[in-house]
């Protein structure tokens, strides 16, 4: 995030999460895997230690972020929308890297195969920059 | 009896911000919506919590197709068996979902612009209550309902595209509905729900004090001021939506 490198692969892989750059990766992670889950205990443990890590506050954000996107995951699959096209062909790489093309919903699963990857990496920064520079919101909003 | 959403004894600071969030939108789905009351928009929510529970959603979800378990759930006494599948499809296997499903489950006892409002509501309780859980608290009660009829509205520039559900185009945010989004573009999941305009208004609510206000989402230095960066804030949100088998 601005101007910093992180390895996209920690949202999938426990032992990149450790090395990814982002700081307390692994308490955040196992709060967020917790979350979603059905386990009161875990999820009490998740949240001790990330209280102590990263202080009250934080908890309190990552539960509230954890919480958001439950909510978007629902509203893509339920309305059968499929992926922005910039969005598509940003997102290419990182979807290789983390084989997430394996999970795509029947709705949003691109089509294009290997030549929207390649584009995808070349144009991702532009379209990054475009992006930004219109303020188009993604997923999250 | 406290307010709802009263984290003073929460035993952890929560922001003023998110409970107001919750109250307000609490607040409305207690009130008649476009096609349901508001007594019936509270019964998605109390569905929507049972299903969580539910041993034929256990079944499905364990099951190598969930068509492949032929039951079907019990009507809710407020609400259709239609709307109760979509309720517990949508909470409980969300990333199995499909276009033949959609099109098998809507239909005579659950109107396209029905289920809009359904999967607004649902979506917005679900979220409130997934603070809730991750945070040890108690889930709220549900509001009582407000009285009053629903008054039909939908969004007229609503159209088809490759989406389940009508929605406005990018360019749509005119009129009735020019408070959903500035300008002349915005993201697919913005516009999904857009039938119900209200369920959009929901989930901008929702989004801003959760995650971020909408016209900072893609400011990658954008942090909302919260405790965590953004990149901590994108590894959750991408662990989540990964575990949840969340493509978009």
């Amino acid at each position: 995030m601005s101007g910093q490198e992180f390895d996209v692969r920690a949202v999938t892989d426990a032992k990149a999460a450790q090395e990814s750059g982002v700081a307390h990766a692994e308490e955040l992670l196992a709060f967020a895997d917790a979350a979603i889950g059905d386990d009161v205990l875990a999820t009490a443990g998740a949240r001790q230690a990330l209280l102590e890590a990263m202080g009250p506050e934080a908890v309190v954000d990552t539960a509230a972020v954890a919480a958001n996107f439950q909510r978007m995951v629902r509203i893509a699959d339920g309305s059968g929308i499929p992926l922005d096209t910039p969005l598509e062909l940003i997102s290419a790489g990182v979807r290789e890297d983390l084989e997430l093309d394996e999970l795509a919903s029947e709705h949003v699963r691109p089509g294009g195969g290997a030549w929207k990857r390649v584009v995808g990496r070349v144009l991702s920064p532009v379209l990054r920059r475009a992006l930004q520079l219109t303020r188009g919101p993604r997923a999250g909003a | 009896m406290s307010a709802p959403f009263d984290y003073a004894d929460a035993g952890i600071p929560v922001r003023s911000d998110l409970a107001d969030a919750y109250r307000d939108v609490w607040a409305r789905i207690a009130r008649p919506g476009g096609f349901f009351t508001g007594a019936e928009r509270i019964a998605i929510v109390e569905e929507a919590r049972r299903a969580r529970s539910c041993a034929l959603c256990r079944e499905r979800k364990e099951a190598l197709s969930p068509e492949s378990v032929g039951r079907q759930h019990d009507a809710h006494p407020r609400l259709s068996v239609s709307a109760v599948e979509a309720i517990h499809r949508i909470t409980t296997d969300p990333g199995r979902l499909s276009r033949s499903w959609f099109e098998r489950t809507t239909g005579d006892e659950l109107s396209v612009p029905q289920y809009v409002e359904l999967l607004g509501v649902l979506v917005a309780s679900i979220s409130i209550d997934a603070f809730h859980r991750a945070m040890g608290f108690t889930l709220e009660p549900l509001p009582e309902p407000v009285a009053g009829e629903p008054d039909g509205y939908q969004a007229t520039g609503a159209r088809m595209e490759s989406a389940y559900v009508p929605m406005l185009p990018a360019n749509g945010a005119r009129g009735a509905e020019a408070d959903l989004w500035d300008g002349s573009r915005t993201a697919n999941v913005v516009r999904a729900m857009t039938l119900i305009p209200d369920s959009v208004r929901m989930l901008k609510r929702l989004s801003a004090a959760q995650y971020l206000q909408m016209h900072e989402v893609a400011n990658p230095a954008a942090t909302g001021g919260r405790a965590i960066d953004r990149a901590q804030i994108e590894l959750v949100a991408g662990r989540v939506s990964a575990l949840s088998e969340c493509f978009y």
